[in-house]
């Protein structure tokens, strides 16, 4: 037999395909994706009825894609090839200089929407002081950062458009932002999360609205708690040739704190879950990822202020700042604690502050926020 | 289920040429037709019955057709069924929606919408046997005796989905008895790989620049950036339409069948006519010798002549969609051919090369861009941005740098280039290393983008 090219091909691929095929089918089912944070399909169920309506194929080939042999190396093959081929973002996020990786924006449309909901809101517990505070985030702050040409939405046209709008205090973060990112990183490089320093400087000018003295920087306690932190971003673009995060925890003083999270009855006495830093996902090592509602009291503290925050996850890392000046902070996330916060706040008579804290990338897609009552 | 995907090659694939290699070839036929139901069956699988029926309608249909052989009026009674059975098929499950909407709107009913979700493949198959029922009629083909033979034919999974068309005329005697060896499969299977290099690597890449500038915010789109969508929407429909009959062909040559060609680089074409005989050419082609002649083609006076121009023209655009712009699209296409045929030929005929080129692909990417929105509101603020809005912005010059290389790629491979360098390079043994690492290369690049369109980062849900 003649062996032409076609048919060294062939048997070279099919040879592939089958090795690939096998091991695919036989090897142990793999059941969770740090690098995309979920669970993957290990199983299918049978049954007519699920063959009918399509969820038993549907299901299989998920398997199929879940499974399929040494998928993040492939992942990394792809993004490498796009950037050979010239490619400067992947599924938008730009490769930006200083190893950067940052999100783009889009033009938002659900403005109006937002305004109207936080204004009935805080008009409803009127005698709250409400302080709404929408970061910007890297791609604003970092914006020299950017490949050439760069396509995004202006995130201070959302939030000046916001803040003109709103009709009680708001919070500017781009002056001091701009001031200070030289000094220190605001923003994680492979996360979509502001850094300690970020939270930091957004504390002191919060404190600097409310007739609070900020602690300064050089009075806390910074240590760096990791220095391997790959994050969303990392795992979005699977561009892993990257240079990992470093985490930073402020400390000042030792607080006898109550840190309660109220429906999964769980009292701690500390901010930070140390078991994360050992994960992939890193950030969550702040007030232990998202709660419908955590309740924190500082029992060093004198007065009785107390404060409720709506917010993201972005409060996570600028709570622990503010634990220094309140009695008790009340953290609510609407994406998960679904009841009524202004009931909530009528019963908790001695809260007199209040404040949002977003990052103004992603609240128009925000899941809880449009919800609250 | 489509060929690009990783249950195709790393289940189906491979599955069924164990099986189908290693039964004896009386049984090939069986097991090419039971993974075809599967096939089909993967994405949908109610709709199988619909193939089932029609295998049998048209089963039916063609032995009678040939049992009333000389009784012409019997023979015709059943081409009609068997053209009204098919009609009514495509009819009911493609365009029963559009003809609501019509109505509706015409007469201001509220007739509630059908929303069928449209069966894969029916535009195929439907023209397929119903060329067999004709073909059985004029005495073309003999009809195919054995029932399952026949249902072979009509639910062949290569070119179930996309294509080509294959007349049963092209594949009767190999539905029967077929070469199959080593060297057919291995051509097919390189051809199958180039088909789905083709789609993956380059249409599934240019298809997301067009995506991405069709969805922003269509008012502020620069002139060069809409033209930049609508270059790239004529590449990805050129590579995906073309791979996905480059791997039909290919698992056809692989079973040991041999379609005819669907594509001849068609962008290379220096007139209308032209282009409409390198794209699509089974469709062309079906609507030629199953419509237009019949009409008595161009044998009849001018204005008849013009009139079946019109009629097989929008016909060929409404076959693409059940939507507006498809019936314009064909109609577009319709206007052209008839200005080139009785007006600018002898025009065309005297100009230089180039501008017949140039001519041809403007006429052409103008009518992707009416193929392209189905949407007439969107398409008319397209064309609005496009003459009066600024020429260039930077979110040209940052897709335009993005996607620079894959256009020159796109470019190259829509010229004959490929054959041309095939045909200069002689074999020796680094250019034989050359080309099969180039394929294993590719073939694990295609991989990489299939895996990684699985890869969905659910990032949110915690955080």
């Amino acid at each position: 037999m003649k062996l032409s090219i076609n048919k060294i091909i062939t048997l070279l691929i099919l040879f592939i395909i089958s090795i690939f095929s096998i091991v695919l089918f036989f090897k142990e089912k793999k059941e969770f994706s740090p690098n995309e944070n979920r669970y993957l399909k290990t199983k299918v169920e049978f049954s007519i009825e699920r063959l009918l309506n399509k969820k038993f194929i549907s299901d299989f080939e998920n398997l199929l894609n879940d499974q399929f042999p040494l998928r993040d190396n492939f992942i990394n093959i792809k993004t490498s090839v796009d950037k050979i081929l010239g490619k400067e973002d992947q599924q938008g996020v730009y490769f930006s200089k200083n190893g950067y990786l940052i999100e783009k924006y889009n033009k938002p449309k659900n403005n109006d929407k937002l305004i109207n909901k936080l204004n009935k809101f805080a008009s409803e517990v009127n005698y709250v002081n409400f302080n709404l505070m929408l970061v910007p985030t890297s791609i604003t702050i970092n914006y020299n950062l950017l490949p050439k040409n760069a396509i995004t939405y202006n995130q201070m046209d959302t939030i000046k458009y916001i803040y003109d709008n709103i009709n009680f205090d708001t919070i500017n973060l781009y002056d001091t932002f701009n001031e200070h990112k030289d000094d220190y990183q605001l923003f994680y490089k492979l996360d979509h999360h502001w850094t300690s320093y970020g939270a930091y400087y957004a504390y002191s000018e919060y404190c600097n609205h409310n007739n609070i003295t900020p602690i300064k920087l050089g009075h806390f306690d910074i240590e760096e708690v990791s220095n391997s932190f790959y994050g969303t971003l990392y795992s979005k673009t699977g561009d892993y040739f990257k240079k990992p995060d470093s985490i930073h925890k402020f400390s000042y003083g030792n607080p006898e704190l109550d840190v309660e999270y109220v429906y999964e009855k769980k009292i701690t006495h500390s901010l930070y879950e140390e078991k994360y830093l050992n994960e992939k996902d890193k950030y969550s090592y702040f007030l232990d990822n998202n709660h419908p509602l955590i309740i924190i009291t500082n029992n060093d503290i004198k007065n009785n202020n107390e404060l409720i925050i709506i917010k993201d996850s972005y409060a996570n890392t600028f709570v622990p700042f503010l634990v220094n000046h309140y009695k008790k902070i009340h953290i609510i996330d609407p994406r998960f604690y679904k009841m009524s916060i202004i009931e909530y706040i009528k019963e908790n008579k001695s809260i007199r502050d209040g404040l949002f804290l977003y990052n103004v990338n992603t609240i128009d897609n925000d899941t809880g926020i449009f919800s609250i009552r | 289920m489509i060929f690009s995907s990783i249950p195709f090659l790393f289940f189906f694939f491979p599955l069924f040429i164990l099986l189908y290699f290693s039964l004896p070839f009386k049984y090939k036929n069986y097991i090419l037709l039971l993974f075809s139901l599967i096939f089909y069956a993967w994405g949908e699988p109610i709709y199988i019955l619909l193939m089932i029926f029609s295998s049998i309608v048209d089963f039916i249909n063609g032995k009678n057709i040939e049992k009333y052989k000389d009784d012409n009026k019997k023979k015709k009674i059943y081409l009609i069924i068997s053209i009204i059975i098919n009609i009514s098929l495509l009819g009911f499950f493609k365009y029963a929606d559009f003809f609501i909407k019509v109505i509706n709107n015409i007469l201001n009913l509220d007739i509630p919408l059908l929303n069928l979700g449209l069966p894969i493949g029916i535009s195929f198959f439907t023209f397929q046997t119903m060329s067999y029922s004709i073909d059985v009629y004029r005495g073309d083909v003999k009809a195919e005796k054995d029932f399952f033979t026949f249902m072979t034919y009509v639910c062949m999974f290569p070119q179930l989905i996309a294509g080509p068309i294959v007349r049963y005329e092209t594949v009767s005697s190999e539905l029967h008895k077929r070469d199959i060896n080593f060297k057919k499969f291995a051509d097919g299977f390189t051809r199958f790989l180039r088909g789905l290099f083709k789609k993956v690597l380059i249409a599934n890449n240019i298809g997301l620049l067009f995506t991405l500038i069709t969805s922003s915010e269509v008012n502020d789109i620069s002139i060069m950036t809409g033209v930049l969508a609508i270059v790239s929407y004529a590449f990805q429909i050129y590579f995906d339409f073309s791979g996905y009959s480059d791997m039909a062909i290919g698992m056809g040559n692989m079973c040991g069948f041999t379609f005819l060609e669907n594509f001849n680089y068609p962008y290379i074409s220096k007139s209308i006519t032209e282009f409409w005989r390198r794209w699509h050419i089974s469709l062309s082609s079906w609507f030629k010798d199953y419509v237009y002649i019949p009409l008595g083609g161009s044998r009849v006076n001018i204005l008849k002549n013009i009139r079946n121009i019109l009629i097989v023209w929008i016909l060929t655009g409404f076959w693409h969609g059940a939507s507006w712009n498809f019936i314009f699209w064909g109609l577009y296409y319709g206007i052209l051919l008839l200005l080139e045929k009785f007006v600018l030929k002898k025009y065309i005929d005297k100009l230089p090369d180039f501008v017949k080129h140039i001519y041809t692909i403007i006429l052409v990417f103008i009518g992707w861009m009416i193929f392209a929105f189905d949407d007439s509101k969107y398409l008319f603020e397209f064309i609005k941005a496009l003459t009066s809005n600024k020429f260039v912005d930077s979110a040209f010059l940052y897709y335009f740098k993005n996607y620079f290389l894959i256009l020159v790629i796109a470019t190259l491979f829509s010229l004959p280039v490929y054959p041309k360098v095939k045909e200069k390079v002689n074999n020796s043994i680094f250019t034989s290393l050359l080309s099969i690492s180039i394929y294993v290369i590719l073939f694990i690049v295609t991989l990489s983008y299939l895996v990684s369109d699985t890869y969905n980062p659910f990032l949110y849900f915690r955080f």
